[in-house]
């Protein structure tokens, strides 16, 4: 099963273009959606888990248009929202057997034991009978993945599910998501880049609505591979490096800002070459990108 | 600082649009505000526009809409709570009294533009063009921003107060809205309390106080004096601001400048612990996913059953549903009252009391928790989680629909387990389950169900939950108003009509099924309104209408496309079938066709009022009663005597305008030919083939039915009903025009330009001297009754009980009065238990038989109308005359009618009267007794002599029954008593006299003004008689009788006309020395004030 994203165009009452002419397959297993804040994932996920309308362009799976049939494929979907709250005063194990139902686990036998499997993956079997107005965030995203999984869905939607999480907690996501059956279709849209990078057999990064690339992480690594340096600077040498080099990317590191840049050849002047990260194609496409639009 | 705080409180309101819709809401409102508080009450002499009917008007409509005041200020602190700015603000150098202070008065005084909506409204609806000009004084905008600033202001800061802190420290909205409630509740309080001035001081809207404040007024001061401040009003204000103070002081103490609450940090770290072990080797097992019928089946228990628990667990629910049975048991204390005693508390009074009392509740959780419902997964952002699962929206709609009627289900329990407990304490154990059951899962559950489907459907389309509750509680003020305005068939006004009272004797009667018909109707097309609701509900992130309308199409599902269908087709089907009976089968009058068709009648019959006419002299009838199919067919003939001194060579009959009424078949001795002309009013012209001469008598022969076709719109004849039958001659044909088909509203006079009407005619009228009653075509018959109804029941009517047998298995009686009586009688039939007695005459050693025919649970004072029917008897042939009739029946009838009525030897008494009385000989005046011995005083005053149809008819027939009952009241009780009613009587009387909208007449002279010739005439009587002396007042009546005898009294056959008030008080007169002969002028001839 492929999700099929064509042509897909979306512009809000207010002028913004959340999205335009996207266009990507997307095979089963995870494959990872970057951008930066704005740049229209969750716009593209809540679209694709038919909580929105497009404005013109389609999505498939399988034989499903999402577009149009939507309670076909919210048949196979399980989604995680970017942000949502849960009822204060209810149990974890009263609203994931209340989800359940709500997905079509009519079966009163089947649907206990399967909330109780659910609730020991996620870790949160111990805790099942306590209010979830105590829930920590990291418990509220467990509990998040816990219901999205219910249904066993063919597509799996998690929308910057590791914000705000410590990376104990984000770990222990990871190997829930990790565990997935290799039929699924999961996607996840992050702005981390490391979330990608050890998830994710594909990838594309969107930025300002649009998709600025797509493929295998490994593969985009090998086109960067040799071409980009590293250099730790002065505060105030930075001006001069930005209009002398492609710089994708400055950090602290130590307290003194260190740039990376893209080259095609040793550029020399103390740079040394690094290992390109996946971090880095993902800051020299948002640098690309921006240099677009200010040019 | 907090200037700050209350600017940047200011400027947010500002751009909300909730302010602006709470403005135009009251403004809107309050233009027809004084319409809408004092409709179908009588406001006698004041204006529109008088300065208490605006202290009134803008203090019910404050209090009404306090929950505006508790949406507004409740959220000013919950706000920060609610979108998590809690921390950033409490964290910068602000402290808690600016901030407090400045959310408080930032939002006082958008709470106050709010509320000007209603003093700009009560201003503009002076103005608005329909109304008129005579209905106000001058305008004076003084008065209206003197009592806004008087009585609003004051109570708005009180609620403000109170709204504020609770809201600030609840941090819950339901727990905000729910203050509301508990406002309504010490308002219901205050009206137990029994000291006045308590009362006055206590009410929260101020209501009773202005009423207090101006108990002493004349009506002409009423209508124009200002309200007084100083005084109760002042104490009232200041008590309500005092709390309000209170409450803002407490509440700046509780309020935790914290934002965590401790408890949370607790239960989270104890959380934190218990993470322990990790099962790696879990699988996942495989389960099956449902998505047929079946499993929405499940789906929808579930969603019901969820919804429900979750309101069951707010604590704000649980406020509503105690304070709803408080309210009860302080609210209950005076059920069913007449005259100051009060009734059992049989099921069905409690029930009433219930449902009216407990409506607000209802409606409340109606309005808010529809919102709640519909917003609860937004609310807490779980709505997109929600809305990618498969779940038909149409079932999650519907699972919330069902789990609000369940919660309305929990407080009908709770109501009535408050009722059961009421009865126990008051020693009353028949607790009647299925009365309460049916009062409210009958009557009231269809209601709110019904308004229920609208409240979801107009917040599934309106995305904003606010502007949702605004147009909720619009739409429900709109069919209130469209109901009054006429616009009520059943077919078009939103819920059809509310189901006909409840009887013990006849239950619902027929009422039920076209009730239940009517209500299945609408109830399909609430689910109409829920199906297009879940097509058009926010799913999703879009919230334009315009692109969720063009998305519906891909929700409708095709179960739901059947199902809709279904409930469409069935929809048109029993609207059809509504139709049908309604206005195929019978015809539907709306109310401007009913006006029309009255002015016709008068402007084109007016002419035949007094023309010649002959006199009904004999009744022999053949009566079939189906009470079963509320069918009845009479057969038999009149005998017309013609007794002018002309010749009569035309009959002119009238049928009642009656529908289910059909005069098959009429016919004259000696041939006729019949003249159509006027068949539109149901009224024949039959030409005689030979005149009637005068002295002459002519049979006339018909035959009439009542058939019951179908079922009407809005509730429906009760004259023949399935158990307790009761209806009069007037049902039968009658001869010559009838006035009481004139239309009597003056200003609907007006404007059909029909002359001025006067309720009665002058005592020097010619015409009417001659007259007993309006329209009266005999002055006396000889009657004879053959009647048959079914095997359970006991039939009724005058005279004396010749044979009675059974035949086709059914009842029949023959009646015969052996001695002329009035042309009076009533045909009463039901299933009853009988108390027989006898009383014999001391003077004559006549026998009576007497006899009360009952209800059979209504045992109660059965005994006592006994006692009051011998007492009676004695006192009035002793003191007066002898009874004239061999028999005194007392018959129950259904409370559809709550009086008892007074016809020849038979007296048929309503249920909801004298019969279910708890009457405490300590301190109750017995009125069972009293009303019978007034009834039986009636054989005397009203079958014995006749008064003429002019000014002055009812001080005889009834101020005289008073007199006589009371005179009964004190030989078999005592003086006090006596003087206990009369306190009643005053009462009765200056309630009375605050709606007179005429002039208050003198006694003598009085028309249909009940305050007057009832409670004025019994204290007046008792007056008289107390400076003259019992004897020589009945020496007076004993006179008057004589003479005036309608079949043998000398004057009455030598002036031929009826007797009037003059001629009573010159007997009065005769009797009175000269000294106290003013007593005469004062108390009967003058307008004289009574001292209270």
């Amino acid at each position: 099963m492929e999700l099929i994203i064509d042509n897909l165009s979306k512009t809000y009452s207010n002028g913004v273009k959340a999205l335009q002419n996207i266009s990507l397959e997307i095979p089963t297993g995870m494959f990872g959606l970057l951008g930066p804040n704005g740049a229209g994932k969750s716009t593209l996920m809540r679209t694709i888990a038919t909580l929105q309308e497009a404005d013109n362009g389609s999505i498939t799976l399988g034989g499903i248009d999402v577009l149009k049939q939507k309670d076909e494929l919210r048949q196979v979907l399980g989604y995680l929202p970017q942000q949502f709250g849960l009822y204060p005063k209810i149990s974890a194990e009263v609203l994931l057997n209340h989800f359940a139902v709500l997905k079509g686990i009519t079966y009163k036998g089947e649907r206990k034991d399967l909330v109780d499997a659910l609730l020991h993956k996620t870790n949160l079997y111990e805790v099942r009978q306590q209010h979830l107005k105590g829930f920590s965030g990291g418990m509220k995203q467990r509990f998040g993945i816990a219901q999205a999984l219910i249904n066993n869905p063919k597509l799996l939607i998690v929308d910057e599910p590791t914000a705000g999480l410590d990376p104990v907690e984000r770990n222990r996501f990871y190997n829930v998501l990790s565990e997935l059956g290799e039929h699924t279709v999961v996607i996840l849209s992050t702005h981390i880049v490391d979330d990608v990078k050890e998830l994710c057999t594909n990838m594309a990064i969107i930025n300002q609505g649009k998709v600025c690339l797509k493929g295998n992480p490994l593969q985009i690594l090998e086109n960067l591979k040799d071409k980009v340096y590293k250099k730790t600077i002065h505060k105030q040498e930075l001006k001069t490096y930005k209009q002398n080099y492609k710089v994708i990317s400055e950090k602290l590191f130590l307290g003194k800002p260190t740039i990376h840049i893209v080259s095609e050849v040793n550029p020399g002047d103390g740079f040394s070459l690094t290992n390109a990260a996946l971090e880095d194609v993902y800051f020299s496409e948002i640098f690309n990108n921006a240099n677009l639009k200010f040019n | 600082m907090w200037y700050a705080i209350f600017k940047f409180e200011i400027q947010y309101r500002i751009k909300r649009p909730d302010t602006y819709v709470f403005f135009l809401f009251l403004f809107l409102f309050s233009i027809v505000g004084v319409d809408f508080i004092f409709q179908g009450s009588e406001m006698g002499l004041m204006k529109k526009n008088s300065p208490i009917v605006i202290a009134k008007t803008m203090g019910a409509i404050t209090g009404i809409f306090m929950i505006l005041a508790s949406m507004i200020m409740g959220v000013s602190v919950l706000r920060d709570f609610e979108y998590n700015i809690e921390s950033l603000l409490f964290t910068t150098p602000i402290n808690k009294k600016d901030y407090l202070l400045g959310r408080f008065l930032g939002s006082f005084a958008v709470l106050l533009f709010a509320f000007t909506g209603i003093l700009f409204g009560m201003i503009l609806g002076e103005f608005i063009p329909w109304q008129n000009p005579e209905d106000f004084l001058a305008f004076n905008v003084i008065v209206y921003v003197r009592t806004f600033i008087m009585i609003t202001l004051p109570t708005l800061f009180f609620g403000a107060a109170l709204f504020f802190v609770t809201g600030a420290l609840s941090r819950n909205l339901v727990v905000v809205y729910t203050q509301g409630i508990i406002v309504f509740v010490i308002f219901m309080l205050t009206k137990a309390i029994k000291n006045d001035l308590w009362q006055a001081i206590l009410d929260p809207f101020s209501l009773t106080t202005t009423t207090f404040a101006t108990k002493s007024w004349s009506t002409l001061e009423k209508s124009t004096e200002s309200i007084p401040f100083l005084g109760v009003i002042m104490y009232n204000k200041l008590f309500w601001i005092a709390i309000g103070i209170i409450a803002l002081i407490y509440g700046y103490q509780k309020f935790n400048f914290n934002v965590v609450k401790e408890k949370r940090s607790k239960r989270k770290q104890a959380l934190a612990i218990k993470r322990s072990n990790t099962r790696k080797d879990l699988q996942i097992p495989e389960v099956q996913k449902q998505y047929g019928l079946l499993s929405k089946w499940t789906q929808l228990k579930q969603f019901s059953w969820f919804y429900f628990i979750s309101i069951c667990k707010q604590s704000a629910f649980w406020g509503i549903v105690i304070c709803g049975m408080i309210i009860i048991l302080i609210n209950s204390v005076n059920l069913g009252t007449v005259y100051g005693v009060d009734s059992y508390p049989t099921t069905y009074f409690i029930v009433e009391e219930l449902k009216e009392t407990s409506m607000y509740f209802f409606l409340i959780l109606l309005v808010f928790y529809s919102g709640e419902l519909v917003w609860k997964e937004r609310v807490v952002k779980l709505d997109l989680i929600y809305d990618a699962t498969p779940m038909s929206s149409f079932i999650n709609l519907l699972g919330k629909y069902i789990g609000l009627n369940l919660i309305y289900l929990v407080l009908m329990l709770a109501l009535i387990g408050s009722g059961i407990l009421f009865q126990t304490v008051n020693g009353y154990y028949n607790y009647e389950f299925s009365v309460y059951i049916s009062g409210f899962f009958l009557e009231i559950l269809p209601f709110l169900a019904l308004y229920t489907c609208i409240a979801f459907f107009i917040q599934s389309i309106v995305n904003h939950k606010f502007v949702g509750v605004m147009l909720v509680i619009l739409f429900f003020i709109i069919n209130v108003a469209l109901g009054l305005f006429g616009f009520d068939h059943d077919l078009y006004f939103f819920g059809g009509s509310s189901l006909g009272a409840y009887s013990d004797m006849n239950g619902y009667g027929h009422y039920l099924k076209p009730y239940l018909i009517i209500k299945s109707y609408w109830f399909l097309f609430g689910m109409l309104l829920l199906i297009i609701g879940s097509l058009l509900i926010v799913r999703g992130t879009e919230t334009n209408l315009g692109k969720r309308l063009i998305a519906s199409k891909y929700r409708l599902s095709k179960p739901l496309f059947k199902l809709a269908s279904v409930v469409c087709l069935v929809f048109i089907a029993i609207g059809s079938f509504i139709f049908y009976n309604t206005n195929v089968l019978n015809t539907y009058w709306s109310n401007s066709e009913a006006t029309d068709f009255r002015v016709a009648y008068e402007k084109e019959l007016k002419q035949f009022e007094y023309i010649p006419q002959p006199k009904l002299i004999n009744v022999n009838l053949q009566v079939e009663l189906y009470p079963e199919t509320r069918d009845y067919k009479v057969e038999g003939y009149y005998i017309l005597k013609n007794t002018n001194s002309e010749d009569i060579k035309s009959i002119h009959i009238q049928k009642l305008l009656e529908e289910n009424i059909t005069l098959d078949t009429i016919s004259f001795e000696g041939g006729f030919t019949a003249d159509k002309q006027y068949e539109k009013f149901d009224y024949s012209i039959f030409n005689l083939n030979t005149a009637l001469n005068p002295g002459d008598s002519i049979k006339m022969y018909f035959k009439q039915s009542f058939t019951t076709k179908g079922f009407e719109s809005g509730n429906s004849n009760v004259s023949i009903s399935l158990n307790g039958t009761f209806f009069n001659n007037t049902d039968l044909p009658t001869i010559g025009y009838n006035k009481k088909y004139e239309l009597n509203n003056e200003e609907e006079r007006k404007d059909y330009s029909l002359p001025i009407r006067m309720y009665s005619a002058s005592r020097k009228d010619v015409q009417e001297l001659k007259n007993a009653r309006s329209g009266s075509d005999s002055d006396g018959i000889n009657f004879e009754m053959i009647i048959g109804t079914s095997k359970d029941q006991t039939a009724l009517v005058p005279g004396n009980l010749f044979r009675k047998w059974t035949e086709n298995n059914r009842n029949y009686f023959h009646y015969k009065m052996n001695k002329p009586m009035i042309n009076f009688y009533s045909i009463v039939s039901a299933v009853y238990e009988i108390k027989e007695d006898k009383w014999t005459s001391g003077v004559d050693a006549n026998s009576v038989d007497l006899e009360i025919y009952y209800h059979k649970a209504h045992h109660y004072n059965v005994d006592r109308m006994m006692a009051s029917m011998k007492s009676s008897l004695e006192y009035f042939s002793q003191n007066f005359s002898p009874y004239q009739y061999e028999q005194l029946r007392i018959m129950e009838f259904p409370r559809y009618a709550q009086f008892a009525q007074s016809f020849p030897g038979t007296i048929p008494f309503s249920e909801a009267i004298g019969f279910v009385l708890d009457i405490d000989d300590e301190k109750d005046v017995d009125m069972a007794f009293y009303v019978t011995a007034h009834e039986i005083a009636h054989q005397w005053f009203g079958m014995q002599v006749e008064a003429a149809n002019v000014k002055g008819r009812l001080m005889i027939l009834e101020t005289l029954s008073q007199y006589a009952a009371i005179m009964v009241l004190k030989q078999k009780y005592s003086e006090e008593k006596v003087l206990q009613f009369l306190e009643t009587q005053k009462e009765v009387y200056k309630k009375g006299k605050d709606r007179e909208v005429g002039k208050e007449p003198s006694l003598a002279l009085v028309e249909n003004q009940n305050y007057v010739y009832y409670a004025k005439g019994a204290i007046n009587m008792y007056e008289f008689q107390k400076a003259l002396g019992e004897e020589q007042v009945n020496k007076a009546l004993k006179r008057f009788l004589k003479d005036w005898n309608t079949t043998s009294g000398s004057l009455k056959l030598k002036m031929d006309r009826y007797a009037t008030t003059q001629d009573l008080l010159g007997y009065f007169r005769e009797v009175t020395p000269d000294s106290l002969q003013y007593l005469i002028t004062d108390l009967f001839e003058k307008v004289k004030l009574i001292e209270l």
